[in-house]
């Protein structure tokens, strides 16, 4: 679903700048690790201020996070001014925090053997550039343009705040502590009457900071869509800070005042590579809509987390007074106590979180499962889901789509077949289970902004989907069966008519001919071979009993009475049997497989009546009504016959059956047999 | 008597022309389909057609249909059909009207049958296939005064139908024909039809008869 930036960004992307661009990050890598380096080194001659281990994971994050995210944006987007202002700011930080080790070395620890010890307290001293690519940032995020015109003169403000703390810096007498008292090696002073600078500039550049936290603020709030989510990660970097803080107090209640300039130091540099990879998140758009997910998982961990802390201080409290300082008993109980309520804690605050800050996932949600459970119950069709899951995302244009595997297309909830979901722009959410692929989810773009709400949805909803799916896919697979169980039957009226036609029109044509050459023949034998003449006579007789067996068997095959309507047909067939058969039929021509299926259901069942239950007479309806031809074939028999008695009855049913029609025996032993029948004729 | 023949089958159509002829008739026309068929009733005006029920281009009935407009256009020109299976709709309305004939193909083999069929025909009679009044009476019949006639009655009913005359029914049955005529009066008088001296007449009114009783 989310994805990396669009591919298109990536054309007209020179070499060049992104040569630069990697060996600029490289370079910073680089720097902070000859930094640390050099900082272990002065640890080794216990030099001042150094040797803080732990901080070095912190250190080398606030460089090479925004280092690699820089070259990363600008080799995705070059035209983004944000990929230069990480890299730069990074190899800049590099900079002053591995100029600081360096100075205390060559200042302290062997002065005068290493060159240049004050021009690295100098570049030390210009700390405060930590804070430049963030602000920075603030202006131009996320799109590298300010958010209008009107703050342009902001933006030159801070730029020039920024340039002229440097510049104040660089040429001030007194570097910034710890090198306070270490001579400025840059010759250029500032005139003395402008002294006022610095302090001025610090101040601008604090104002800078509110300005850029106001830049983005005034963004977030105007944004939409892509936008919106690529300053909720801003936020979310920012969103530190507060956890920071508290982090602070609790060093500081700890340590005391001694380690708190750590931590503090600690604490800004891990916010500096959080801000830079959150910006390198939502420029690139790399899972850039998992943010809320991220936000609701964050506060959620994070009310458990303080709560069972709670408990756990709780317990132990209540548990110390009762049992006594330090005994075992306590601790393992307030652990017991612990482990029990983290899953129902989780799921409460998870809801409480949910329906806080995230009431559509927490709505959809609590409807789906209210779905799932009518469908457990009974209460609803499994097929209704599409309709609930348009109302858990809130998009009435959503549309659910079954997947069936066997013909590699799908279908909505009356079966309706779609080869592939195309014809309008509207964006496509696979739906699985269990891996598979069970469906596919068409709906409105908005959608698509609440990733998480769609993915817990469809997830909650997937059993019910699957179910679904297999009810649409089992009847489709009926229907076809019985399509085809009819188009089979149709087939094979159509070839009895084919071969009735045949025998008609082919053998029993050359029959006739042949009788009519030999009827010419011996109609015209000369007198001395007259004797020949009752020979052919006979031939020809022959001849005639041919052409009857063979009317016989094409009338088996199909009566081509059945041309001329049901009522014809029947009327021979009842002719022709030995018993008497009144046949009350209508006129009406009904479709022809309807009227072809009704002679042979009659057919059999007279022949069956008459072979097996001796009637002394067989009463035939065909009646239409309500579009469906009803037959009834009523015998005065011994009555008896079952379909399982291998009576000829099975054949009867398929064949009605075939054409959507229904089929009753009654035949109680010694009464008859009364076969119903209904075909359906659509008239 | 002038004959034209429309049968798409060359063999069966070279086999009747030849009984046609050898009876000495003259075959004025052979042709294969009903619009050939058409044309040379419309140039020769023959006496009799003879005329295959199923021919080109679909096998189905055109040669019912052109046998009705033949009846309809040409008056003079009687028409037999010869058809390969019993088909009785058209085949009754057409013999209701006399000159017209409708017998099953292999009753050829009966020539003689055949021959005086062909000129009841001719003279404006009729012939119908004993198959095709056998759907009109039935051996049980349902309806209550073909019900009063005795089997006999009923062979004499079905031989009037089919078009025949006393003496040939009465040379049929092994009868005499004043037996016959008495038959025939008594049947006519059981189903309050009119006695005529003329058979036609007399197979029109047995045939509206029984299409009225038929189901």
């Amino acid at each position: 679903m989310a994805k990396g930036a669009p591919l298109h960004e990536n054309h007209g992307v020179r070499t060049a700048p992104r040569l630069i661009a990697c060996c600029l990050a490289l370079a910073a890598l680089a720097v902070i690790a000859g930094g640390l380096l050099l900082d272990w080194i002065a640890a080794e001659q216990h030099v001042p201020d150094s040797g803080s281990v732990w901080l070095y994971p912190f250190l080398a994050a606030a460089v090479s996070v925004p280092a690699a995210v820089g070259a990363l944006i600008v080799a995705r987007q070059a035209r983004n001014p944000i990929g230069w202002i990480l890299v730069v700011g990074a190899l800049s930080l590099a900079a002053v925090l591995a100029a600081t080790p360096y100075a205390w070395l060559a200042l302290d620890a062997h002065p005068g053997s290493l060159p240049g010890g004050s021009w690295a307290a100098l570049v030390s001293s210009l700390w405060p550039v930590f804070f430049a690519w963030p602000l920075a940032v603030a202006f131009v995020f996320p799109d590298g343009r300010l958010p209008s015109r009107r703050w342009r003169p902001y933006a030159l403000f801070a730029a020039g705040s920024m340039t002229l703390l440097v510049v104040a810096l660089v040429l001030s007498d007194e570097l910034e502590p710890p090198f306070s008292d270490v001579p400025n090696p840059f010759t250029l002073r500032l005139p003395e009457a402008v002294g006022f600078l610095r302090p001025v500039a610090w101040l601008s550049v604090f104002a800078s900071l509110i300005v850029g936290a106001a830049a983005v603020r005034v963004r977030f709030r105007r944004s939409k869509g892509i936008e919106r989510l690529q300053m909720l990660w801003l936020a979310y970097a920012a969103l530190l800070i507060p956890l920071g803080v508290v982090w602070f107090l609790v060093w500081r209640l700890a340590f005391g005042e001694a380690g708190a300039d750590n931590a503090v130091v600690g604490f800004l540099l891990g916010m500096e590579a959080a801000v830079a990879l959150a910006v390198g998140v939502a420029v690139t758009r790399y899972r850039l809509y998992d943010i809320d997910r991220l936000i609701n998982r964050t506060l959620v961990y994070s009310v458990v987390t303080v709560s069972l802390g709670l408990v756990y201080a709780l317990v132990s409290l209540v548990g110390g007074v009762a049992a006594g300082r330090g005994s075992m008993w306590v601790t393992a109980l307030a652990v017991l106590v612990v482990a029990a309520a983290v899953g129902p804690l989780r799921s409460r605050a998870q809801a409480a979180v949910d329906w806080r800050f995230a009431r559509p996932r927490y709505d959809g949600l609590r409807r789906v499962r209210a779905f799932v459970e009518d469908v457990r119950e009974g209460r609803r069709e499994p097929e209704d889901v599409g309709a609930v899951l348009a109302a858990a995302l809130r998009d009435p244009s959503a549309e659910l789509l079954f997947r069936l595997p066997a013909s590699d297309a799908y279908a909505d909830r009356v079966g309706t077949v779609v080869m592939a979901p195309v014809g309008d722009e509207r964006p496509v959410t696979k739906v699985e289970h269990r891996g598979q692929e069970i469906g596919l989810l068409r709906h409105g773009r908005a959608v698509l902004e609440r990733p998480d709400l769609l993915r817990s949805v469809l997830a909650a909803a997937s059993l019910a989907i699957e179910i679904a799916r297999l009810r649409v896919e089992v009847r489709l697979q009926l229907a076809e069966v019985e399509v085809s169980r009819a188009r089979v039957v149709r087939a094979g009226y159509e070839e009895r008519r084919r071969l009735e036609r045949d025998l008609h029109d082919g053998a029993q044509q050359r029959l006739v001919t042949l009788g009519i050459a030999l009827r010419r023949l011996q109609r015209s034998l000369p007198r001395e071979a007259q004797i020949l003449g009752p020979a052919l006579g006979s031939a020809v007789d022959e001849v005639g009993l041919a052409i009857e067996d063979l009317r016989t068997i094409a009338a088996g095959v199909r009566p081509p009475r059945l041309d001329e309507g049901l009522a014809a047909a029947l009327a021979d067939l009842a002719r022709a049997s030995p018993v008497q058969v009144d046949v009350e039929a209508t006129d009406e021509r009904l479709p022809e497989e309807v009227e072809a299926a009704a002679y042979f259901v009659v057919c059999e069942a007279v022949t069956n009546a008459v072979k097996h239950g001796s009637p002394s007479q067989v009463r035939v309806e065909a009646m239409v009504a309500n579009g469906a031809l009803r037959l009834v074939v009523v015998d005065d028999g011994d009555g008896g016959a079952t379909p399982a008695g291998g009576t000829g009855l099975v054949g009867l049913t398929d064949r009605v059956e075939a054409q959507g029609g229904t089929l009753l025996i009654q035949s109680p032993v010694g009464a008859g047999t009364r076969i119903e029948v209904e075909i359906p004729c659509g008239s | 008597m002038r004959i034209v023949i429309a049968e798409d089958t060359v063999l069966l159509r070279e086999g009747l022309a030849g009984l046609l002829e050898d009876a000495g008739h003259e075959i004025v026309a052979r042709v294969g389909d009903a619009q050939a068929l058409m044309a040379v009733v419309a140039e020769h005006e023959p006496d009799l057609a003879v005329v295959d029920v199923r021919m080109p281009p679909d096998y189905e009935d055109e040669g019912m249909r052109a046998a009705a407009d033949i009846r309809r256009a040409h008056p003079h020109t009687a028409v037999l059909v010869l058809s390969q299976h019993v088909e009785t709709r058209h085949a009754l309305e057409l013999v209701g009207a006399g000159g017209f004939g409708y017998l099953l193909k292999h009753r050829v083999l009966d020539v003689d049958d055949f021959l005086d069929a062909a000129r009841r025909v001719s003279e404006g009679g009729s012939a119908l296939d004993p198959e095709v009044v056998a759907t009109l009476v039935s051996p049980q019949p349902r309806e209550d005064t073909l019900r009063e006639l005795t089997p006999r009655e009923r062979e004499v009913l079905a031989l009037i139908a089919e078009g025949r005359t006393n003496a040939a029914i009465a040379k049929r049955l092994w009868l005499t024909e004043r037996t016959v005529e008495t038959h025939v009066r008594s049947i006519l008088g059981k189903l309050g039809l009119p006695i005529s001296g003329d058979d036609h007449r007399r197979v029109l009114a047995v045939l509206t008869y029984l299409r009225a009783s038929a189901v």
